[in-house]
C-alpha cells in the first residue's frame, strides 16, 4: 500500500517544479494580459480600471496598429519562402557525399550560433552608407549608395536580409533531419530506371519531405511574428514605422508611454496568431513525437 | 561515374563554395575589422586586411565599458541557469517518460506550448511580475522565465524513454530503487543528450537580449549582449566602427570557439531538437 502511493505521487513531485515556473512565466502572465487587456492601466491610472474592450477599438482604429500587422505579415511572408528555399538548397547540396560537405555545413550554420545582437552590430556595419561593405560592392554594377536602415523603401530589406542569413544554416539543419529519413530504395529504383536528379527531387523528396516543409514554414512564421532584437538595434521601427513589428510596438507602448493596458491587448492579439500557428503546428508536433520515440505517451 | 553525374558535382561544389563565400564574409569582416586601426574605416575601397594588425580596440573596449562584469554576468547567468535547469528538467523528463500519471498527455501538451511562446512577446505581464517580487535588476530575474524548459524535457523525455525495460526490472531485483536507478544508471547512459541540451541552453542564454535588456538597469546585472547595445548606443555618433567590432568579437567568441570544437554534436542537438529554445 505504501509503496503504491509513494508510486501515485511521486511522479508529481517529479514535474512539480517545471510546471510551477511554466505557470508562473508563461500560463499566468498569458492570462494576466488577457486581464489588463481590458482595464485602463498607464502613468494616469497605475491602478487597473475596468474599461471593457476599448483596448482593442484603439487598436483596431488605429493606423499605426494596421501598420504594425502589415509590416509584420510582410516580414514573415517575404523572409519565411526565401528562406525556406535556400535552406532546402543547402541541405540537398551538403547531403551529397562529397568531399568537405561537412565543413560546407559547419559555414552554413554558424550564424545561428551568434547572438542576434551581434549579427545586427557586424550588418549595421556592411549596411554603412558610404563606407559600408554593401554599398561598395553594388557600387561596382553601377547601383548608386543605399542607406539601407534610414531609407524608408530599404530598411525592411535590410531585415530580411540579416534573418535569412541568420536562420538559413538552421532549417538547413531541419530540412538535414527530414532527407535522411527518406528511404534510399527508392532513389536506387529511380536511377536504375535513369530518372535525372531535377526529376527525382521534384518526384521524390519534394513530396516526401513535405511534413519537415510545413513544420518548418510553420516554426519559421512564429518566429517571424516574435522578432524584435534587429529591430531595436537596427532600425527602432523607423523610419517612419516601416519596420515596427508587433513585438517592437508592444516594447514602446509598454515602456516607452508606460500605457500597460493597452500594450498587455496587443500581448493578446499577437498570443492569438502565435495560437492559431501553434494549433497547426502541434498536428505535426504530435506526429514526430510519436514518430521518435516510438511508444505512446 | 557519368559524364552527367561529374557535371552535377562540379556544379554542386562550385555552388557550395559561393554560399559558403556569402555566409560567411560577415564574421571575416568582424574579425579584420576588429583589428584595424580606427583611421582605416574611412577608406573608399574597403581594405581586406588591416595595414597594421592593432590590439587597440580591444584595449579601449576594455577602457570605456565594464566587458569583464558584462562577461562575469553572463557565465554567471548562464551556467547558473544550466544548474538549475538540469534539475527540473531530468525530473519532469524522467517522469514524462518513465511513469504513469492521469493527464499525463495533456500535461505535456501544455508543456509544449512555451516552445511557440518567445520570452520577448510575454514582456508586459512578466516585467510585473519581476517588478512585484522587487526582482528588477537582478540576474535571477534574467533567468526564471527560463527554469522551466519544455525543449530540454522533451529531448530528455526521448532519451530515457529509450532505455528497455528489462534494465529497470533487472536493477529493481537487486534492490534499486527509483532514485538509484535515476542517477547510477538512467542518466549516465544519456550523457550525449545531456551534452545536446547543455550547448542548446548555453547558446541560446548566452544570446539572448531584449528579456535581459528589459529587466536589467545597471551593470551589475547586464549580460554581454545588452552590454554590446550600450556601447553601440553610446558610439554613435563617433562612428567606432572598429571599436564596435572588437566588442561583438569579444561577445561571439567563446560561443564560436565552442561551436568549433563540438560542431557535429552542436548540429546533431539542433536537429534532433526540431526547433529553437
Amino acid at each position: 500500500m505504501k509503496t503504491k502511493t509513494k508510486k501515485k505521487i511521486l511522479p508529481w513531485i517529479f514535474i512539480a517544479p517545471t510546471f510551477f515556473f511554466l505557470g508562473m512565466f508563461t500560463y499566468y502572465p498569458a492570462f494576466r494580459s488577457l486581464f489588463l487587456s481590458f482595464m485602463r492601466m498607464n502613468m494616469a491610472t497605475p491602478e487597473p480600471v475596468f474599461t471593457g474592450l476599448d483596448n482593442f477599438k484603439r487598436a483596431f482604429s488605429t493606423p499605426l496598429f494596421w501598420q504594425v500587422a502589415g509590416n509584420n505579415l510582410f516580414y514573415a511572408f517575404v523572409t519565411v519562402p526565401i528562406t525556406m528555399a535556400l535552406a532546402l538548397v543547402l541541405a540537398l547540396l551538403v547531403n551529397q557525399k562529397i568531399f568537405g560537405s561537412s565543413f560546407f555545413k559547419t559555414i552554413y550554420f554558424y550564424p545561428n550560433v551568434i547572438p542576434m545582437a551581434a549579427a545586427s552590430m557586424i550588418w549595421l556595419y556592411i549596411f554603412l552608407p558610404g563606407y559600408g561593405f554593401l554599398n561598395y560592392i553594388l557600387g561596382k554594377i553601377g547601383i548608386p549608395n543605399i542607406e539601407w536602415v534610414s531609407d524608408s523603401r530599404f530598411a525592411m530589406w535590410a531585415l530580411i536580409i540579416v534573418a535569412i542569413w541568420k536562420n538559413a544554416g538552421y532549417y538547413m539543419v531541419i530540412f538535414l533531419g527530414g532527407l535522411q529519413q527518406l528511404p534510399t530504395e527508392i532513389y536506387e529504383v529511380a536511377t536504375i530506371d535513369g530518372a535525372s536528379a531535377w526529376r527525382k527531387f521534384w518526384k521524390i523528396t519534394w513530396p516526401l519531405l513535405s511534413p519537415t516543409t510545413f513544420f518548418a514554414f510553420i516554426i519559421a512564421v512564429i518566429n517571424s511574428f516574435q522578432a524584435v532584437d534587429q529591430i531595436y538595434l537596427m532600425t527602432r521601427g523607423g523610419p517612419a514605422n516601416t519596420t515596427n513589428m508587433f513585438v517592437y510596438y508592444i516594447y514602446q507602448v509598454a515602456f516607452k508611454y508606460w500605457d500597460f493596458g493597452y500594450a498587455s491587448a496587443l500581448t493578446v492579439i499577437l498570443l492569438v496568431l502565435l495560437l492559431i500557428f501553434t494549433v497547426l503546428a502541434f498536428f505535426f508536433l504530435e506526429r514526430r513525437v510519436f514518430y521518435e520515440s516510438g511508444e505512446r505517451l | 561515374m557519368t559524364k552527367r553525374g561529374r557535371t552535377t558535382r562540379l556544379v554542386s561544389i562550385a555552388l557550395m563554395i559561393v554560399f559558403a563565400v556569402i555566409l560567411a564574409f560577415p564574421l571575416y569582416w568582424i574579425v579584420v575589422t576588429a583589428f584595424k586601426d580606427p583611421t582605416e574605416v574611412f577608406s573608399m575601397v574597403p581594405k581586406w586586411l588591416p595595414e597594421k594588425w592593432t590590439l587597440g580596440n580591444f584595449k579601449e573596449v576594455f577602457n570605456i565599458i565594464p566587458f569583464g562584469r558584462y562577461y562575469f554576468n553572463t557565465i554567471l547567468y548562464a551556467f547558473g541557469l544550466l544548474a538549475v535547469q538540469l534539475v527540473t528538467v531530468t525530473l519532469a523528463a524522467y517522469a514524462f517518460a518513465r511513469m504513469q500519471f492521469r493527464f499525463k498527455k495533456i500535461l505535456f501538451m501544455i508543456l509544449l506550448v512555451q516552445l511557440m511562446i518567445a520570452p520577448q512577446t510575454l514582456i508586459v505581464p512578466n516585467y510585473l511580475t519581476i517588478s512585484n517580487m522587487g526582482l528588477l535588476d537582478t540576474k535571477t530575474a534574467i533567468a526564471l522565465p527560463y527554469v522551466a524548459s519544455a525543449i530540454g524535457v522533451f529531448l530528455l523525455r526521448q532519451g530515457f524513454a529509450a532505455i528497455p525495460r528489462e534494465l529497470e526490472e533487472a536493477a529493481t531485483i537487486d534492490g534499486c530503487g527509483t532514485f538509484r536507478f535515476m542517477i547510477s544508471i538512467a542518466i549516465p547512459l544519456l550523457k550525449p543528450t545531456y551534452l545536446a541540451f547543455t550547448l542548446i541552453s548555453v547558446t541560446y542564454h548566452w544570446n539572448e537580449f531584449f528579456w535581459p535588456l528589459i529587466v536589467t538597469d545597471s551593470v551589475k546585472a547586464r549580460t554581454l549582449t545588452v552590454g554590446l547595445a550600450m556601447l553601440a548606443e553610446a558610439s554613435e555618433s563617433a562612428a567606432a566602427w572598429t571599436l564596435l567590432m572588437a566588442a561583438t568579437l569579444l561577445v561571439i567568441l567563446p560561443l564560436i570557439i565552442f561551436f568549433a570544437i563540438f560542431q557535429k554534436t552542436f548540429i546533431s542537438s539542433f536537429m534532433q531538437s526540431g526547433m529553437k529554445g
